[in-house]
């Protein structure tokens, strides 16, 4: 067994400067860069930055940090100033990340195969048994090689004398390759002179590669790839959300995939379709409730199974996490002897584990100059900076160690090098850490030029993201010809011509439904809103029930206006009422809780939506949001821009979104969700109305925007009558009830697998709502005698109206079983 | 002397409160073969009649049974049936005295197929974890220099008396430091308390689960059904292989033991678990049945009542 105790220590008083040697002349590789700055100014330079801030507020870029008192979707900070990698430089970093990255393939194949490494004594069995992330399950499954590895992720540092070393491997489900695609993207869109002129490696390529490895990994000519994502919550969802459209893959969660006969599918609004490869992005133990983690509710019961079927590949391969500990880093040198035979180009750290006598030895005589951390960073444990223990303390820490020694490693601590960054008009010094990728092809390796570059907060403290650290994009400046290869650009052999839209899986056909369902809720209660405001300080008393009877038919639950008979809502209490209504994110039915909702449900469905629209979503989320203490009286206009975008959203989803099953799901979410409202209103006035409260139906034409329509018609002639004909019964308004039903049917009748009793009933509906002649209608009007049973007609609308307003749910409901349930139950553990 | 032979029959009976649309299930209940076991017959009835099935041999060597039902039910029935001989005279008679820290010493050396396959059961599990309490309560058996039989006897002694047999305080997830603590709990905790001990000194100790042949009291006649499934210890030196000793009842397990299963505690063995579409709340019925076929395989001695 190889142990190297003789790891340099590293010491060093001074950081390494990668912008400059003596700290005045720049290095040779960043005179272009220091040279572009000056021109351009710190002024402009400014503006740039705050472009970028924007386009990253606007794109929606975040990155969750738990237990951030910001919660989920902070903005992502991203730094203007690219990190600079001369040419030669980088191919030294490329060589040594290849290298490392076929290592560490070679090392999860023996130990997840013939184990020979432990027989031979070559690895430490202790480190393999103790190991939680070792998953026995997976021992000795026949997997693609190249999918052990299907891509590593390296975090590099650069100590002060200029040598790049690694800080740690990310072998299972690596992030931050999407990130470094947008930054990129953000950046040369800040600079574009100075990225058009510097002869900078792309990025593209490695996508392109990864796909095409994703692709042959299948064996499968026309393979279903997905990018499985443990959900929105995770700090890291809007990357993979990012790269799964960028990729061309369907982002799914564990419940949006089900293990059939030992093959995997999604569950898709068509049915069920055979997955061939899953891109990872939740972790091992995850992955499979039945077999790993019981409690697990982001896996798929059954998958470790279907694995071993061979009927789905897994990148990186289930098990892959067993060589993240920095545990595995002192072993690296010997084995890459004996695997590759070539000494180690790229150093680790230095790092000694525990679990191994002089190792343990060692670092107990020097734990002044150590960090100790944990070897299996699942047990959670800060780690320990040797020199910070406090004196009397110290024998415990060390009878700690010895009791479990396998259970620790301990570093050399590195000082790291520093690059500047522009932080409110200046240049400063800031910590980086680089993390590099590299992909397996299968026939080879490729890595991504440069990688994200991960700076400290402040000079000198922890680099880490989730500590709130920025980021940088990382540019290799080349020296020959440049791959400008686009994942978008047109390349010169054909494509081949698609109609088949992607699968909409049942949780997105969920989501959008939902998405179609709140804006509409969002924007009848704007209306309401709206219409009601500018009135409730000035009405009379006949005209102030009529705008409580207005405010009844949104039908919340959580209203605050009194419900007794005897007492009618003043119009001080109907005020609260409708800031409350507006305002209170605690009341789920307020307008708030709505856009949030709009939020919420838009954000789960990001990747398929175009960037237009997730901005107007983020747009409208902050819509209403007004200073505490502002006059009632100023909120119409608050109104009016969110209602503004309200129609841009809907616009859109006119003419922007093709006519797949999501738009349609997303259209019968708007037209049920506008039929309830309507069917409501429509209700109060065949209830029938005395003509004092006839101004109902000025609010209502308004509310419902078709006031104009109607005076075009009627001049100022109001009729309950002619309201009726054109809020009901009017096929050509796009807001009347009829058109709805109408509408329902139809698109309802154009999903696949829809059922034949439910079109019927929708068809039914609008078939009886004709079948009603509003000339016939005896309406009571004033001083008119109201014939015996003349309002029958009345009283059979007044019915129809009713049980329409009972069947909408309950046939939504039934929409929903038939195409999302499945999607939403999540399976539960018995027996463990 | 002849091998005992036993009819075994283990129903496992899921009632739901809510009807069940997908249930993904691994059975862990087909007894091991063994050099002193011998498998002869076995059937797993699964009602309702599963969509999928398949077998499969786990990392331990435990054969496991997959199977998906995908029509609703309320109910789940998994009944295995199997006939098993077993002969008490090829249990491994232990020849030697090594000292039980020479067992220790040895274990992370030995790169052999079988020392390897040991060494794995050192180390903490998911559900057992290694405390110094543990080591402390496990070193008044393990004195310096004892001979690792010997200690480990003892040490099965102790749990046995210190220990309250009592199936009202701990439930199947109730982790060893509990029961540890509260000195009761029934033969998974017994088991699991005595691996946690034997591994906090850095001995490889295993959990076996199986069956445990009962005894009907004095004149009765045996009762159907009334047996329960059973879990024991496994402990590894390198001069006598494995050797089993069961806790709850302080006997070194013979031919009225039958194993089904073993691994580093109770979550890799244990006969049943799954994942459920709907359902909602559920009950769980076990009854296990060992009926000998040759109850006079060899002389029937009165004894104690057995606990499992």
């Amino acid at each position: 067994m190889i142990v190297d105790l003789d790891q340099t220590p590293l010491r060093y008083s001074a950081t390494y400067d990668e912008l400059s040697a003596d700290g005045v002349t720049p290095r040779p590789h960043w005179a272009h860069l220091m040279e572009s700055l000056r021109e351009i100014g710190p002024e402009e330079l400014g503006r740039r930055w705050n472009r970028a801030e924007r386009r990253i507020r606007e794109n929606g870029i975040t990155y969750n940090i738990y237990s951030d008192p910001l919660g989920a979707n902070r903005p992502w900070k991203i730094d203007i100033l690219p990190l600079l990698i001369a040419a030669d430089e980088w191919r030294f970093i490329e060589q040594g990340i290849i290298q490392r990255a076929q290592l560490l393939n070679l090392i999860l194949e023996d130990l997840y195969g013939a184990q020979e490494l432990i027989a031979n004594g070559n690895f430490p069995a202790a480190l393999l048994y103790a190991n939680p992330a070792f998953l026995r399950p997976l021992v000795g499954v026949k997997v693609p090689a190249q999918s052990y590895l299907h891509m590593l992720a390296v975090d590099l540092a650069r100590s002060p004398d200029g040598r790049w070393w690694v800080l740690a491997d990310r072998t299972q489900a690596p992030s931050g390759s999407g990130y470094a695609l947008e930054n990129r993207t953000i950046v040369a869109d800040v600079l574009p002179d100075l990225f058009r002129t510097s002869n900078v490696l792309r990025l593209a390529p490695f996508f392109r590669a990864q796909r095409q490895a994703l692709i042959d990994l299948s064996e499968s000519n026309n393979p279903r790839i997905v990018l499985l994502t443990p959900g929105p919550h995770n700090e890291t969802y809007f990357e993979q959300s990012y790269l799964a459209r960028y990729l061309g893959f369907t982002l799914v969660e564990g419940a949006d995939l089900t293990v059939r006969d030992r093959s995997v599918y999604l569950k898709t609004v068509d049915g069920l379709e055979k997955v061939d490869v899953i891109l990872r992005r939740v972790d091992d133990s995850f992955c499979d409730p039945l077999e790993l983690r019981g409690e697990s509710l982001l896996g798929v019961p059954g998958l470790v199974d279907a694995i071993i079927a061979g009927n789905v590949k897994v990148a990186n391969a289930l098990g892959s996490g067993l060589i993240e500990t920095a545990a595995m880093m002192p072993f690296l040198p010997g084995l890459s002897k004996h695997l590759l035979g070539e000494e180690l180009k790229l150093p680790s750290v230095a790092t000694w584990w525990c679990g191994q006598k002089p190792a343990l030895d060692w670092v107990l005589s020097h734990l002044d100059s150590v960090v100790v951390k944990p070897a299996f960073p699942t047990r959670g444990m800060e780690p320990v900076f040797g020199a910070e223990i406090p004196q009397a303390e110290k024998s415990k820490f060390a009878d700690q160690l010895r009791t479990h020694p396998h259970e620790y490693v301990a570093q050399e601590q590195i000082a790291l090098s520093s690059a500047p960054v522009w932080e409110n008009g200046h240049l400063l010094s800031r910590s980086v850490v680089l993390r590099a990728y590299v992909l397996n092809t299968g026939t080879g390796w490729v890595a991504i030029p440069g990688g994200l570059t991960r700076v400290a907060e402040t000079e000198g403290s922890v680099v880490s993201m989730q500590r709130g650290g920025h980021s940088k994009d990382a540019w290799v400046l080349w020296d020959g010809p440049i791959d400008t290869f686009s994942m978008l650009r047109p390349r010169s052999e054909p494509v081949e011509l698609r109609r088949v839209a992607r699968a909409v899986p049942s949780s997105v056909a969920d989501n959008v439904f939902w998405l179609g369902r709140y804006v509409e809720r969002a924007e009848s209660i704007a209306r309401v809103l709206r219409a009601m405001i500018p009135r409730v300080r000035r009405v009379d008393d006949a005209e102030l029930g009529c705008l409580i009877r207005l405010h009844s038919c949104l039908e919340s639950r959580y209203s605050k206006l009194p419900k007794a008979k005897n007492r009618r809502a003043t119009s001080e209490e109907l005020e609260q009422e409708l800031m409350s209504l507006l305002t209170n994110i605690k009341r789920p039915d307020s307008l708030a809780s709505t856009l949030v909702e709009v939020s919420r449900v838009g954000g789960n469905v990001r990747e398929r939506l175009s960037g237009d629209m997730n901005f107007l979503i983020s747009q409208l989320r902050d819509s209403i949001q007004v200073e505490h203490g502002t006059p009632f009286l100023e909120y119409p206009p608050t109104l009016t821009a969110c209602l503004e975008l309200l129609s841009a959203f809907s616009g859109m989803e006119r003419e922007n979104i093709n006519r797949g099953s999501g738009w349609l799901f997303m259209s019968i979410g708007r037209r049920l969700e506008r039929a309830i409202y309507l069917t409501r209103q429509l209700r109060e006035v065949a209830t029938p109305l005395i003509e004092q409260d006839w101004s109902f139906l000025e609010y209502l034409l308004e509310v419902a925007d078709s006031s104009m329509s109607y005076r075009t018609r009627y001049f100022t002639t109001l009729q309950p009558v002619a309201v009726l004909d054109l809020l009901m019964a009017d096929e050509m308004n796009p807001r009347s009830l009829d058109f709805q039903l109408k509408h329902l049917a139809d698109l309802y009748g154009k999903l696949p697998r829809h059922q034949p009793e439910d079109l019927v009933r929708m068809q039914d509906a609008a078939t009886s709502l004709r079948s009603f002649d509003l000339r016939q209608l005896q309406y009571p009007m004033k001083g008119g005698s109201v014939v015996a049973g003349g309002s029958d007609g009345l009283a059979r609308l007044e019915r129809f109206l009713r049980e329409t307003e009972q069947l909408l749910p309950s046939w939504s409901n039934s929409l929903s079983s038939r195409y999302f349930s499945h999607a939403r139950s999540l399976p539960i553990t018995i027996g463990q | 002397m002849n091998p005992m032979i036993y009819k075994i029959t283990h129903r496992s009976t899921y009632k739901y409160k809510n009807p069940v649309s997908v249930g993904n299930h691994v059975a862990c209940l087909i007894p091991r073969s063994s050099v002193h076991q011998q498998l002869n017959l076995v059937e797993l009835n699964i009602h309702p009649h599963p969509a999928t099935r398949t077998e499969r041999v786990d990392y331990f060597g435990n054969c496991l049974c997959f199977f998906t039902v995908r029509e609703p039910h309320k109910e789940l029935i998994v009944e295995a049936r199997s006939e098993v001989s077993v002969s008490a005279d090829s249990m491994p008679v232990p020849r030697s005295e090594l000292a039980w820290e020479e067992v220790a010493r040895t274990l992370p050396r030995d790169l052999s197929q079988a020392g390897l396959e040991a060494y794995q059961f050192v180390f903490e599990s998911n559900r057992i974890r290694i405390r110094p309490e543990f080591a402390s309560y496990a070193q008044q058996s393990f004195t310096p220099g004892r001979p690792m039989r010997d200690a480990l006897l003892d040490l099965t002694a102790r749990i046995y008396h210190d220990f309250r047999f009592d199936s009202k305080v701990t439930n199947v997830r109730t982790p060893p430091e509990e029961a540890f603590r509260k000195r009761r709990g029934v033969c998974q905790d017994f088991a699991q308390v005595q691996i946690a001990c034997l591994r906090s000194l850095n001995l490889a100790a295993r959990y076996v689960s199986g069956y445990l042949r009962t005894y009907p009291p004095p004149g009765k006649p045996r009762l159907v059904g009334a047996d329960a499934s059973h879990a024991w210890v496994s402990v590894y030196s390198p001069t006598d292989g494995w050797l089993d000793v069961d806790p709850t009842n302080n006997v070194v397990p013979s031919d009225g033991h039958v194993t089904l299963a073993w691994g580093r505690d109770y979550g890799d063995v244990s006969p049943l678990r799954g994942l459920v579409l709907g359902g909602g709340a559920h009950t769980l019925k076990v009854g296990v049945d060992m009926e000998p076929v040759n109850p006079h395989g060899h002389e029937v001695l009165p004894a104690p009542p057995l606990h499992s």
